[in-house]
C-alpha cells in the first residue's frame, strides 16, 4: 500500500467521501500498514503501534496533518519484537499487546523504554493472539487469533483452527483461559481484529476467508459468557454479502452501529444492528 | 421528564448513580472537557441542567451524553448490564446477516500509485490500488477539462490477475512485458505480456518477501531488484526469476542504513542503485547458526533470503531521518552506503519513488505527504538541497507516489494518489509549472479518500468521527 494515513471521516460520511483531516508525513513517524488503533474517549488521544520501530504511539485526538506523537513507548526493556496490534484500556490505564504466543502489557501514560507490568505466556495460556480486546467493565481480555498446530489434529482435520479466548483483565504469567471458543460449530476459521461491547457481554470479531477474496466473510458475535464449540449469536455482513477481506470492527453504541472495514472491497461498511446493543 | 429524573430511574441504586457520577466527571470534566462559565468545581457531583429530554424510538429512552460520553465504555456505565441475548431461530440470524450497511464509503474512482511508459508501444501504464487494476493509455492522452475521465486502452483487473496493491511498476523497454510489484497483500509480482487484458492470469509471478515496494532492473546484467520494507533490505533476483526461485543476492544489515526502505533507482552510468527510506528500523539478526525461514516462512528453502521479523532483536526498532543511500550494484548483506542523502535541507519527507535520469545525472523523489517532486544531482551526498523542486498548485501534485523520468521523450510522469491523476511535465520542469498533459481516473473535483488496505477503525466519540488507517 502506498500511502499509509490515519484518516477522519463524519461518522455520516456515504460514498465518496472526503476525510475531515489526515495524519500522515515523515513527522508522524507511520508507516505501512497500521494494522490497529484505539480512541481514548477519557484523555482524547488515539493510540497506534508501530511495528518497523517496536513502537507503541499516542497522538491528540484531533490531531492533524504531519504531527508528532505525543508518547512513545519503545526499547529494549519493552521486549517488543512486532508489535501489530493492541488493546487499550482506557479506565485502568493499560495497553495490551499481542506477540501470537505473548501478551504484554504497559500502562498507557508510559513514555520511553518502560519494561511490560504483566506478561502472560506459557504453555497454559493456549495462545495464539493476533488481536486483542479489553472489556474493563467485566474485567475481561479477549485475545482471537489461531490455536497453536502442534498435535492439533482435530483443528488440522477441520481445516479449523482458529480461536478465541477469554483471560481475566490481570491475569499474569503462565495462566489458563477462563474459556476458548473455537470449532467447527463456531465457524471460526482465521480471526481478523476483535472488539466488545462491555453492556451486553457481546464479542465481535472478524472472520476473513483464507482466499484473497472470498463471499465467506463476515462479523462473528459471541458472548463473553460462550466457551467451547458455539455457534455465533450473530452473524453480521454476511457471508454471501459484500464483504470479501474483512479487517477492523467498531461499534456506535448510540446508533446502534457496528462499522466494518474491507481490504479487498477498499471500503468501510455501517450496519445498523440494534440486536447486539 | 428531564434528564435528572431519568438518571435515577435507568441506574436504578445509588451506588451505580456514585459510578456514574465518578465516571462522568472524569470522563466530562477531568480529561479535555470544559467546564460551563456558571459551574464551579466542588469535588462533588452537581446539577448542571435541565434539559428536555430528546425523541427517542419507541418506549425506552436513550440517555445521549455529551461529547466524549458517548463511548461504548461510557454506555457500560449508563445502562444496567443486560444479558446476553436470548436464543435466537436460524432464520432470524440469516436474515439478519443478509442485512446491507446503510452506510459504504468508498472511492469509486481509480487512484494511481506508480506509473511508467512502454517506449517502444508509446503507452503509459498506471497501477491502481483502489479498484486493483493496471491500467494503459496512449501516452499523449489528455483529459479534457471537461470530461469526466479518460477510458484506458485496455485495463489488467480481477480475481486471476493477482494485482492488489501494487506500489511499482516496470515495463521491460524491449518487448513491453508489465512488472507489477505486490506490497503486503499477496506476496507476488506479477509480470504481464504487453498487450494483455481483463482478468489476465500473470504469465508468470515471483514470490516475494513481505512488504516489496520498488522495482528496478539492470538490463544489462538481466538483474531485478526490489526494496523490502519489511526486513529493511534489497534483493536481486535473475530478471526471468519465477516462482520460488531465490535472490541472487541480498543487501541487509544495520551497516547498510537501510530503514523502511521504498523507491529504488539504477543508474546504468556508474552501476550503482539508489533506495530511498522513510526511517523506521528495528535490527534482524541472523542466528548463529542453522537455517532461518524469513518473514512469514517464505524464505524456506530459498538461499540469499533476507532475515525475517521472525529473528527480529526486542526493542531494538528506532527512527531515523529519512534518506536516500547509495551503493555499489552488487553490493550484498552488510555493505555500508557510498553516499547517503539525508538532513533537513533535503526536503525529504516521505520519499517514496525514485527515478533516474542518467544521462543529466539527476535523481527524482516522489515526496508524498508535501506533495512534491524533488531532483538531486545523481553524484549528491550528505545535507544538500534539491537542485529543483516541482511544487505548487499548478502542478497538480498531490501526493505523489510514483515519478517515472521518460527519457525517450524527456517527460516526467507522476502518479498523484491524492487527486485521482497522472500529471507529465517537461524533464527539467521546476517550480509551480503546469502539466503538458494530465489523465484523470474521476472528475476534477471528486474527493479522494484515499484508502489503500483499512485495515483497522475505531470511532471517536468527542467528534463523532471515524477513524480509518490504511
Amino acid at each position: 500500500m502506498a500511502h499509509p494515513q490515519i484518516a477522519a471521516f463524519a461518522r455520516l460520511a456515504n460514498g465518496n467521501a472526503k476525510p475531515t483531516r489526515s495524519i500522515a508525513g515523515q513527522n508522524s513517524a507511520i508507516t505501512r500498514t497500521i494494522h490497529d488503533m484505539a480512541y481514548n474517549p477519557i484523555t482524547d488521544e488515539i493510540v497506534i503501534p508501530q511495528f518497523y520501530a517496536q513502537a507503541i504511539m499516542t497522538y491528540r485526538g484531533g490531531a492533524n496533518g504531519d504531527e508528532k506523537p505525543i508518547r512513545i513507548i519503545m526499547g529494549p526493556d519493552t521486549q517488543m519484537t512486532t508489535p501489530a496490534r493492541l488493546a487499550l484500556d482506557p479506565i485502568h490505564k493499560e495497553v495490551f499487546i499481542p506477540l501470537e504466543d505473548t501478551i504484554l502489557v504497559f500502562p498507557s501514560d508510559a513514555e520511553g523504554n518502560v519494561k511490560p507490568i504483566r506478561t502472560i505466556k506459557g504453555p497454559d495460556t493456549m495462545l495464539g493472539a493476533t488481536a486483542l480486546t479489553v472489556d474493563p467493565v467485566n474485567n475481561l481480555l479477549i485475545a482471537s487469533g489461531q490455536r497453536p498446530r502442534k498435535g492439533d489434529e482435530r483443528a488440522v482435520e477441520s481445516g479449523r483452527n482458529g480461536h478465541i479466548l477469554i483471560f481475566n483483565r490481570t491475569d499474569n504469567g503462565n495462566v489458563k483461559p477462563k474459556a476458548q471458543i473455537f470449532g467447527p460449530k463456531s465457524k471460526i476459521l482465521l480471526t481478523a481484529l476483535i472488539t466488545v461491547y462491555p453492556p451486553t457481554k457481546m464479542i465481535l470479531a472478524g472472520m476473513p476467508s483464507r482466499e484473497k477474496s472470498s463471499p465467506n466473510n463476515w462479523v462473528g458475535v459471541w458472548s463473553e459468557t460462550d466457551n467451547g464449540d458455539v455457534p455465533p449469536r450473530w452473524m453480521i455482513g454476511g457471508p454471501n454479502q459484500m464483504l470479501r477481506q474483512v479487517r477492523g470492527i467498531t461499534v456506535v453504541p448510540k446508533t446502534k452501529e457496528v462499522i466494518v472495514s474491507d481490504k479487498y472491497v477498499n471500503a468501510v461498511m455501517t450496519y445498523h444492528f440494534p440486536e447486539i446493543f | 421528564m428531564a434528564r435528572v429524573r431519568l438518571f435515577r430511574n435507568r441506574a436504578g441504586g445509588l451506588g451505580i448513580l456514585a459510578l456514574l457520577a465518578l465516571i462522568a466527571t472524569v470522563v466530562l470534566w477531568g480529561a479535555g472537557g470544559q467546564l460551563r462559565p456558571a459551574q464551579k468545581a466542588t469535588g462533588q457531583p452537581q446539577l448542571v441542567s435541565v434539559e428536555p429530554l430528546p425523541q427517542a424510538d419507541g418506549e425506552r429512552c436513550e440517555w445521549e451524553p455529551a461529547s466524549a460520553a458517548n463511548s461504548s465504555l461510557f454506555a457500560s456505565f449508563q445502562q444496567q448490564f443486560a444479558p446476553p441475548a436470548a436464543d435466537v431461530t436460524e432464520a432470524e440470524k440469516l436474515a439478519a446477516s443478509r442485512r446491507k450497511p446503510i452506510r459504504v464509503i468508498n472511492d469509486p474512482w481509480g487512484a494511481f500509485s506508480a506509473v511508467a511508459v512502454d517506449p517502444i508501444h508509446n503507452e503509459v501504464l498506471m497501477t491502481d490500488e483502489n479498484k486493483f487494476r493496471i491500467v494503459a493509455y496512449d501516452r499523449l492522452e489528455n483529459t479534457p477539462p471537461n470530461a469526466k475521465l479518460s477510458e484506458p486502452k485496455r485495463m489488467i483487473h480481477g480475481e486471476d490477475t493477482e494485482i492488489e496493491f501494487q506500489c511499482s511498476l516496470y515495463i521491460d523497454p524491449a518487448n513491453g512485458d508489465i512488472y507489477a510489484v505486490n506490497n503486503d497483500t499477496l506476496g507476488k509480482m506479477a509480470v504481464f505480456p504487453h498487450g494483455a487484458n481483463g482478468n489476465a492470469k500473470p504469465a508468470r509471478y515471483l514470490n516475494t518477501p513481505m512488504a516489496t515496494f520498488g522495482v528496478a532492473v539492470d538490463e544489462r546484467t538481466q538483474e531485478l531488484m526490489l526494496t523490502v520494507q519489511d526486513d529493511a533490505a534489497v534483493v536481486t533476483f535473475k530478471k526471468t526469476a519465477t516462482g520460488k526461485d531465490s535472490p541472487i543476492r541480498t543487501l541487509q544489515g544495520p551497516r547498510t542504513l537501510m530503514a523502511d526502505p521504498h523507491g529504488i533507482a539504477y543508474n546504468p552510468k556508474t552501476d550503482q542503485i539508489y533506495v530511498s527510506n522513510w526511517g523506521s528500523v528495528n535490527v534482524h539478526k541472523r542466528p548463529a547458526s542453522g537455517k532461518y525461514s524469513g518473514t512469514l516462512n517464505r524464505g524456506i528453502g530459498r538461499d540469499n533470503w533476507p532475515v525475517g521479523r521472525n529473528d527480529a532483536v526486542p526493542g531494538s526498532g528506532k527512527f531515523m531521518p529519512p534518506s536516500i543511500t547509495v551503493y555499489p550494484r552488487d553490493a550484498s548483506w552488510d555493505t555500508p552506503p557510498i553516499r547517503v542523502i539525508q538532513g533537513p535541507r533535503t526536503q525529504l519527507n516521505w520519499p517514496t519513488a525514485l527515478s533516474i535520469d542518467h544521462e543529466r545525472g539527476e535523481l527524482y523523489v516522489a515526496n508524498d505527504p508535501v506533495d512534491s517532486v524533488l531532483v538531486f544531482k545523481a553524484d549528491a551526498n550528505g545535507d544538500v538541497a534539491p537542485i529543483r523542486v516541482l511544487k505548487g498548485p499548478k502542478t497538480l501534485i498531490k501526493n505523489p507516489t510514483s515519478v517515472f523520468a521518460d527519457l525517450k521523450n524527456q517527460e516526467l510522469w507522476v502518479a498523484n494518489f491524492g487527486n485521482h491523476t497522472a500529471t507529465v511535465y517537461k524533464l527539467g520542469a521546476s517550480g509551480d509549472a503546469p502539466p503538458l498533459r494530465v489523465i484523470r481516473s474521476g472528475p476534477i473535483e471528486a474527493p479522494a479518500p484515499m484508502m489503500g488496505n483499512p485495515h483497522t477503525l475505531t470511532w471517536d466519540s468527542k467528534r463523532d468521527e471515524l477513524l480509518v488507517a490504511n
